[in-house]
């Protein structure tokens, strides 16, 4: 089933408004609240055969899709059109955090950040070879994890004073116990297997507070895709994203001493809850010196991620420039403590 | 500006400038007195006999001569209320000794009769050769003679070690001093601080110029690693603060151990060490009493 939203005043075309936040008419400027729009689609169910072959609503041209996408623009008349068997039943996403940066800010952003590149060519930085941009909303799982962590230890304190002739050295041996309850909530894990997951880790954090219930409209427009990961596969990632942040709570506890040797850790983690969302991303498509690079922006803040060309001659100068100050630094350090120049 | 607009030859030409100009210091302020620099045992306390005065003058200006440093001796009766290392300082800035330059290679070694202070000093090369660790050695060989009143003995046993010493490289010797036969005194003395400033590495430009370059590699790596966006998120950005805590913890205490280590041996006084003199000529140093 299709779905494609037409507006009730004019007939045109309707998508989702990054600045206002609601459904928009860009031909007669009437703005939608989404919020109260009724959603059904986690109650319908369509026959398990999918069908392979979907006609947009509005003209009726065959809809050119990938198997996991789940929201794409009609490639022929061009209106925004959400694929709703592939976001209903167990696809159905619970929360959604819908796009805050528009196509003309995410532009804008970009370029601004090309600038920022302090190693970046000359001619990247102009960011005027945009091939394309595309507001993808990309699906996650958020985890809610409980750890109980319980670590048995031996600390030791040491302790030198002299006594006449001697120096003593004092070292004591405490036995080190801690039973610590951990509980993260809403680690993204991106399910998407087209998405570098090292990519979706940088553009974290996504503000919470802009989560809002899932409702298909928010998708108008914009290009969406389905998970390819079901919870269950990408519980070791969460637990793996966690794991370094229990071994820091963990060392944080065992302070006073100095040192520590862990005899028994025993650390259960469980997955409380998981939330298939979608997140805003940015997909920029940028073309330099004959080689695409992707970059991704996310959609709520901003925040721009990927590896962009580094030049070489401004590496030389860099490093030319540091290795000079830092050596002129020493000398002047080595004169003044008596050293000579 | 950002560095971005530096030109890269600019940078290399200055890269080469500072590398050129290294090996010349700071240009001398060589102020002449009225000094005569072939003379090298001043008694003016009045503790050695004639003859002795002239055999330890024979034998500083030969072994001065072999290793091109001014050996001084100072004997001094007070030190004009001043102390023994400003005295020393001051009296290299004043007369500008040196074996072949004003304000040359010297090590001098003051005694003042009052205080019953003792202070060695080297300068230039003699700062190098002679570092504050080898002066303390000289110093604690020459303090029971001169606690003895052999002023001559000690003398020239100052002159002997000051001109072993001048002989060998510093840093070759690290291990520990060789035994050159004038006396057994010196095995063992090999537990003294190596840091003196002519042997710290810090002042090497070697060092400094490895280390710029080290600096300057990492900075960039980082920047180069960063340049991809980096991660923003740490532990607290998804703990949940209400329910995460230490449920219940003990810290109890078992055993304990003590071991006990001999102190090193202090020298009864010992510091002084070198510095910079008023004139600005830095210098090694060791004071004690005897």
């Amino acid at each position: 089933m299709i779905l494609h939203y037409k507006c009730p005043g004019c007939g045109s075309d309707m998508s989702f408004d990054a600045e206002s936040g609601a459904l928009s008419c860009q031909s007669c400027g009437r703005h939608e609240n989404i919020e109260n729009y009724p959603e059904e689609l986690k109650s319908l169910r369509f026959s398990e055969d999918e069908a392979n072959e979907y006609h947009c609503e509005n003209c009726g041209a065959v809809l050119i899709t990938d198997t996991e996408t789940a929201a794409t623009h009609c490639s022929f008349c061009g209106a925004g059109v959400v694929i709703a068997d592939r976001l209903s039943g167990n696809l159905a996403p619970s929360k959604v955090i819908p796009f805050m940066i528009s196509k003309e800010q995410a532009t804008t952003a970009f370029q601004k950040w090309c600038r920022k590149g302090l190693l970046t060519p000359k001619g990247f930085m102009n960011g005027d070879r945009i091939k394309s941009m595309t507001g993808l909303y990309v699906p996650f799982w958020l985890y809610d994890l409980n750890s109980k962590v319980q670590v048995n230890a031996t600390g030791t304190k040491v302790r030198t004073y002299t006594q006449g002739d001697y120096i003593y050295t004092e070292t004591k041996y405490y036995d080190v116990f801690r039973d610590i309850n951990l509980d993260y909530v809403k680690i993204p894990v991106d399910a998407s297997e087209k998405m570098n997951d090292g990519l979706m880790d940088k553009l974290e954090p996504y503000p919470y507070d802009q989560l809002k219930d899932f409702k298909t409209p928010y998708l108008a427009g914009y290009l969406a895709e389905k998970y390819n990961y079901s919870h269950e596969e990408l519980l070791p990632r969460a637990k793996d994203k966690i794991s370094d942040y229990i071994e820091s709570y963990i060392q944080s506890t065992l302070t006073g001493y100095h040192s520590i040797r862990i005899r028994d850790k025993q650390i259960d983690t469980k997955n409380q809850k998981s939330d298939y969302v979608l997140l805003p991303v940015w997909l920029v498509s940028y073309d330099y010196n004959h080689s695409n690079y992707i970059f991704a922006m996310n959609g709520q803040t901003g925040k721009v991620v990927g590896k962009p060309p580094i030049s070489k001659g401004k590496v030389a100068s860099w490093f030319s420039g540091i290795a000079v100050g830092t050596f002129f630094a020493l000398k002047c350090v080595s004169y003044f403590m008596g050293g000579g120049f | 500006m950002s560095v971005s607009h530096f030109r890269k030859q600019s940078l290399l030409f200055l890269l080469t400038v500072l590398l050129l100009s290294l090996p010349f210091g700071f240009p001398q302020t060589a102020k002449a007195q009225e000094f005569d620099r072939m003379h090298y045992i001043y008694d003016d306390a009045h503790l050695l006999t004639s003859e002795e005065a002239v055999e330890l003058q024979t034998l500083a200006a030969d072994l001065g001569g072999q290793r091109e440093t001014s050996f001084i001796i100072l004997t001094l009766n007070g030190t004009d209320g001043k102390d023994i290392v400003q005295y020393v300082e001051d009296y290299y800035d004043d007369n500008a000794p040196g074996y072949d330059q004003p304000h040359g290679n010297t090590a001098i070694l003051a005694i003042d009769m009052q205080e019953r202070d003792i202070y060695l000093a080297g300068f230039k090369k003699a700062e190098q050769y002679l570092n504050d660790g080898r002066l303390d050695v000289i110093r604690e060989e020459i303090t029971p003679a001169l606690s003895d009143g052999q002023y001559f003995q000690a003398f020239s046993q100052f002159l002997n070690i000051s001109y072993e010493y001048m002989g060998q490289e510093p840093t070759s010797d690290s291990g520990g001093y060789t035994d050159y036969g004038s006396s057994g005194g010196y095995v063992g003395q090999n537990s003294y601080e190596t840091g003196s400033d002519a042997e710290n590495i810090f002042f090497q430009w070697w060092f400094q110029l490895i280390s710029s370059l080290v600096v300057a590699g990492f900075v960039v790596t980082i920047m180069a690693n960063r340049s991809g966006g980096r991660v923003t998120v740490n532990g607290q950005t998804y703990m949940d603060r209400n329910k995460s805590r230490v449920l219940s913890k003990y810290d109890n205490f078992t055993h304990q151990t003590v071991t006990r280590q001999r102190k090193p041996q202090n020298n009864s006084s010992s510091g002084g060490g070198g510095g910079i003199t008023g004139g600005g000529h830095s210098h090694s140093g060791s004071r004690g009493k005897f």
